[in-house]
C-alpha cells in the first residue's frame, strides 16, 4: 500500500517536472524567433552602427551631435528607426542605433543572454565613438535600455575624458506593470515562456515569445536599478538627463519616472527633468508598425524628437 | 473605503465592548515588520483581538498600519507608502500555543507623490489581501505572527498605484494588554 503511494508521488513529480520549462513551436520563418531574420548580420550592423556606417568621420562630423540608441526589451533597433529618419532629414545630429546582445537574432540565442550581455552593445558603440574622436555624444534608452544606460552611469562607465553630454530616457523601466513578474522566479520554471501579442506591423521585429530565463534577467535587472536610485545615483559632471513617460503604459509602470525623479541628481545635486505626456503607448515615440496611429500620437512624437534635437543642438 | 474601514473599526469595537463585558478576551498590541516581494520595508504597529465571543477564540480581528516612511524611505529615496489593514483570521489549534491561520485583509493604501507633476499617476487604492502563517503564544504575555499574503489588488500601470506590488512577508512582535 504505502509502495503504491509513494509510486503515484513520483509518477506525478515526474509529470510535473516533465512539464517544467516547456518550449515553444518554432514554426513559422516570420517570426523574429525562428532565427531566419536577424539584426545581428553584418549588413544590418554596418547600417545601423554609427562606429560602422561612418568609419572614417570628418571633423565637421566629429562636432555634430550624436546619441546612442538603446532599445527595449525583445525589442530590435526598429525601435529607434523614426528618430533616425528624423535626423536624417534635419540633418543637425547623427544616429546610432545600438543592437543590443541577444536581441534580433533567434530565441535560443535570447534565451542564453544575460542583461550584462544586453548591456555590453551600448558600451562597445560608446567606446569605438569616443576612440574615433566624437566631441558631443548623447545617449538615449527606450523601455529596458533606460535601466541599462542608468547601470553605466552608477558603475562610472564613463571616463572624464569622455563623458557623455546628455541621457534621454523615454517609457523607462523601473517598475513593470505586470506585477506577477516579480514573482517569475518562482512561477517561470513552470511556465517557461510567455506570449506577447503584436500588430502584424510589429511582426518580425520584436520577440514573440519571452523565455523564463530573460524575464528573470531583466527583473534582476530592474530590481538593482530600483534599490540603486533608492540609494542615489549622481550624473557625470556637464551631463543632463531628460526622462519622457507616458502617464498610462501597461508595460512600464508610469510610477518609474517618479522612481527616477527621486533617486537620479545632477552632478551638484540638483534635480533632472521628467516630463509626463499624454499617452497611452509604451514608448510612444516608435509609432512604426502599430495600429490605428491618431494625428496626436504623431504630433507628441515630433514634439519629443524636436526637444531632443533642440537640446543636443542648443 | 472609509465606509468599510468605518464599518471594520465599529465592529472590532462592539466586539472588544461585548468580549469585555461578557467573555474572556485578548487583546494584544504590537510592532509590524513587512517587506514586499522585490519591493520595500514598510514597518509599524498592529493590534490582534480574540475572544471566546469570536467562537472560541477560532476568530482574530485585527488592525495595522504600515508605512515605508518606517522603513525604505527613512534611509533611502523609496516611495513614501502607507497601508492601513483591518482583518479577520481563521486560526487553527487555537487552544494551542503554536497555531496556524488564514484570513482576509482590506484597507487602504496611499503613495505620496510629492509633486505636482506626478499628480496624473494614481496613488490611492482600496486593499484587498488573502494571508496565510504561523502564530505563536509564549508563556509570558507575547505572541509573535510570520505570515505571507497576496493583494488581490496590485498595480497595473493605468489605475492602480505602480508600487502597490502582489506579495509581501510580514512579521509582528504582540504584547497582550491584558494579559499577565
Amino acid at each position: 500500500m504505502k509502495k503504491n503511494k509513494i509510486y503515484i508521488i513520483l509518477s506525478f513529480l515526474a509529470v510535473f517536472l516533465a512539464a517544467c520549462n516547456p518550449s515553444p513551436s518554432l514554426d513559422d520563418k516570420t517570426m523574429l524567433d525562428y532565427g531566419q531574420i536577424s539584426y545581428a548580420l553584418p549588413d544590418s550592423l554596418n547600417k545601423h552602427l554609427l562606429s560602422a556606417y561612418l568609419p572614417n568621420p570628418t571633423p565637421s562630423q566629429l562636432n555634430t551631435p550624436v546619441i546612442i540608441c538603446a532599445h527595449g526589451y525583445t525589442a530590435t533597433t526598429f525601435e529607434w528607426d523614426e528618430l533616425r529618419a528624423y535626423a536624417n532629414t534635419k540633418g543637425t545630429f547623427l544616429v546610432s542605433q545600438v543592437l543590443l546582445g541577444g536581441h534580433g537574432r533567434s530565441y535560443q540565442e535570447f534565451k542564453k543572454s544575460s542583461w550584462e550581455d544586453w548591456q555590453s552593445s551600448i558600451t562597445e558603440e560608446y567606446q569605438q565613438l569616443s576612440k574615433k574622436g566624437y566631441k558631443k555624444i548623447y545617449l538615449a534608452g527606450s523601455s529596458t535600455g533606460a535601466p541599462l544606460i542608468v547601470n553605466m552611469i552608477k558603475n562610472n562607465f564613463f571616463k572624464p575624458d569622455s563623458l557623455p553630454k546628455g541621457v534621454f530616457l523615454v517609457d523607462p523601466i523601473i517598475v513593470s506593470s505586470n506585477k506577477t513578474l516579480t514573482l517569475v522566479g518562482l512561477l517561470g520554471p513552470i511556465l517557461g515562456y510567455l506570449t506577447v501579442d503584436m500588430a502584424a506591423g510589429e511582426k518580425g521585429h520584436w520577440y514573440v515569445y519571452r523565455p523564463q530565463e530573460t524575464l528573470k534577467e531583466l527583473m534582476a535587472l530592474i530590481d538593482l536599478t530600483r534599490i540603486d536610485l533608492e540609494k542615489g545615483i549622481y550624473l557625470p559632471v556637464g551631463t543632463t538627463m531628460k526622462v519622457y513617460k507616458s502617464e498610462k503604459d501597461e508595460t512600464a509602470d508610469p510610477v518609474s519616472a517618479f522612481m527616477i525623479y527621486k533617486g537620479m541628481r545632477t552632478s551638484s545635486g540638483g534635480n533632472i527633468e521628467v516630463e509626463m505626456e499624454s499617452s497611452n503607448l509604451h514608448v510612444f515615440t516608435r509609432l512604426e508598425g502599430r495600429d490605428n496611429i491618431t494625428a496626436e500620437q504623431r504630433a507628441l512624437q515630433q514634439k519629443a524628437f524636436a526637444d531632443m534635437e533642440s537640446r543636443m543642438t542648443k | 473605503m472609509r465606509k468599510t474601514l468605518f464599518t471594520a473599526f465599529v465592529i472590532m469595537s462592539i466586539s472588544l465592548l461585548k468580549a469585555q463585558t461578557a467573555t474572556p478576551y485578548e487583546l494584544a498590541v504590537g510592532l509590524r515588520v513587512q517587506k514586499t516581494e522585490q519591493l520595500y520595508w514598510e514597518n509599524g504597529v498592529g493590534a490582534d483581538f480574540t475572544s471566546d465571543f469570536l467562537l472560541h477564540k477560532k476568530i482574530h480581528l485585527k488592525l495595522s498600519y504600515a508605512s515605508s516612511r518606517l522603513g525604505s524611505a527613512m534611509i533611502g529615496n523609496a516611495v513614501r507608502q502607507d497601508n492601513v489593514l483591518v482583518g479577520a483570521d481563521w486560526h487553527f489549534r487555537s487552544d494551542k500555543d503554536f497555531q496556524l491561520f488564514a484570513g482576509l485583509n482590506t484597507g487602504f493604501f496611499h503613495a505620496d507623490m510629492e509633486l505636482p507633476q506626478f499628480d496624473v499617476l494614481p496613488h490611492n487604492s482600496m486593499l484587498l489581501q488573502l494571508e496565510t502563517g504561523l502564530f505563536y503564544k509564549f508563556k509570558f504575555p507575547v505572541a509573535t505572527s510570520l505570515s505571507v499574503a497576496y493583494n488581490v489588488i496590485n498595480g497595473d500601470g493605468v489605475n492602480i498605484p505602480g508600487t502597490l506590488f502582489p506579495v509581501y512577508y510580514q512579521l509582528s512582535v504582540f504584547y497582550y494588554i491584558n494579559k499577565k
